[in-house]
């Protein structure tokens, strides 16, 4: 065998080695990887009262209501993924991009009663893109309420905002 | 340890000295490197200008939606750079090939800048828009990772004497390092991050209206150029520098 | 507008480093261009 076909096969296989060896971590430790826990996750699998967790999940519409407890505001919210919610109470400042249908990020604890205290609330954005004016036109033509949701897909925006 | 001067002369018809030889490398890339550099800078003024004062702002995130015009193509040429560099890796442990070794040692720091751009950008954009600075998401930290990979082949590439040494310590960390991308490609899918998934993918339309996609072709094209031609320069830059040091040598 | 500042400081900061870079490394090759060509006068007489 040449000394160059020798090498190849030799990177070749600690690269495939090494690759194996990878997979099995990242498979092993995937529980830690992720960032956050949805609702319905917390719910089915508790953990200890008292842990500081990430819980993510949509903003409820029609959920979001504000008590005035001392001078700040008290945000109470629910935090869904479509099988579970949960209350969430956050005092402070909020996220330009917090809203009703918005994904977000709490990071706090959960009391025994299944409220959610935050200490800090954070806006995750989903990938579509789309100018104010489509956004608009989607309102108005009645098929997308920004308040239930993310957008629909890109490929029906024109004739969803086609005048009729 | 092999070494090239002690192998038998190779016998395949096909030999790849031949064709990247950095004589041949140094005439084809002055050649092109006018064209490449004045073609990225219409592509980067065109797109900018359309990203700036054009492209529509975002129905949520309004102006701060402009950010994306530089971080996405960061984010790219941050792993493609990467990928270049393991390519450059590959052929340098298997070929022994010194414009392997030279366009690597120019790669490096190139791509680091890039990275730590994409980095910076990318804090910039979730400040006002997450309502943080950084997160240890799975997303963010692998780009982290990328980034210290190019730190740390950097490094390598000084860190010995004998530059031979130096060479073959790097590519190994280089090659080592290509796990990372397909990891920061997928960790969007696999884990929950509080990066949103990609907007581009093969399977769907690309969930951005068209009048971002454009600008955003524009820039990408005008960094990639740029790029190219960055590491055109830096790698004429370092053979012009060996040819340089050989001369002194030998007078 | 109030994230102004972000958008200006990202753009800023990348025209400013890449901007570093390619000076950097036009002025390095014209650097080793001029060398090597001194070289070539010294040796051609």
């Amino acid at each position: 065998m040449k000394r160059k076909t020798k090498r190849l096969w030799i990177i070749l296989g600690s690269m495939a080695s090494f690759a194996i060896a990878i997979v099995l971590i990242l498979s092993a430790f995937s529980s830690n990887l992720v960032y956050f826990k949805a609702p319905s996750q917390l719910i089915n699998h508790p953990t200890v009262k008292g842990t500081t967790i990430r819980l993510g999940g949509m903003v409820l519409a029609n959920s979001l209501h504000y008590s005035h407890k001392d001078q700040t505001p008290t945000a109470q919210f629910q935090v869904t993924d479509g099988q579970a919610a949960i209350e969430v109470h956050y005092t402070g400042i909020l996220p330009d991009l917090f809203r009703e249908g918005q994904s977000v990020i709490a990071i706090g604890t959960l009391d025994k009663n299944n409220i959610f205290t935050a200490s800090e609330v954070l806006a995750k954005h989903d990938e579509t893109y789309m100018p104010k004016e489509v956004a608009d036109a989607l309102r108005k033509s009645g098929k997308w309420d920004p308040k239930y949701g993310p957008p629909p897909d890109a490929a029906t925006w024109d004739h969803m905002t086609q005048p009729k | 340890m092999t070494n090239t001067s002690s192998s038998p002369p190779s016998q395949s018809s096909f030999n790849i000295h031949r064709f990247a030889n950095p004589r041949t490398f140094l005439r084809f890339a002055s050649k092109i490197q006018s064209w490449v550099t004045i073609s990225a800078i219409i592509f980067l003024v065109i797109g900018v200008i359309w990203g700036l004062c054009f492209s529509p702002a975002d129905w949520q995130q309004g102006d701060s939606v402009r950010i994306m015009y530089i971080h996405v193509p960061m984010a790219i040429l941050a792993s493609g750079g990467y990928f270049a560099l393991a390519a450059c890796a590959l052929c340098s442990l298997i070929w022994k090939h010194p414009l392997a070794d030279l366009a690597a040692g120019e790669i490096g720091p190139i791509g680091a800048v890039i990275t730590a751009l994409c980095l910076i950008t990318g804090s910039l954009w979730g400040k006002p828009m997450w309502g943080t600075w950084w997160v240890w998401d799975a997303r963010l930290t692998s780009v982290l990772v990328l980034f210290f990979l190019y730190l740390g082949h950097i490094t390598l590439l000084h860190a010995f004497d004998n530059q031979q040494k130096g060479y073959k310590a790097a590519a190994i960390l280089a090659l080592v390092g290509v796990f990372d991308l397909p990891i920061i490609k997928f960790s969007v899918n696999w884990w929950h991050t509080l990066h949103q998934p990609s907007t581009f993918s093969i399977i769907h339309a690309p969930a951005m209206s068209l009048s971002m996609i454009w600008p955003l072709i524009f820039c990408f094209m005008g960094f990639a150029l740029g790029f190219i031609a960055l590491v055109c320069m830096q790698l004429r830059a370092a053979i012009l520098e060996r040819q340089v040091r050989h001369f002194l040598l030998n007078e | 507008m109030t994230h102004l500042p972000y958008l200006i400081a990202a753009y800023g900061i990348t025209v400013l480093s890449l901007g570093i870079l390619s000076f950097h490394s036009w002025t390095r090759l014209k650097r080793v261009q001029k060398k090597l060509i001194q070289i070539q006068n010294n040796q051609q007489p």
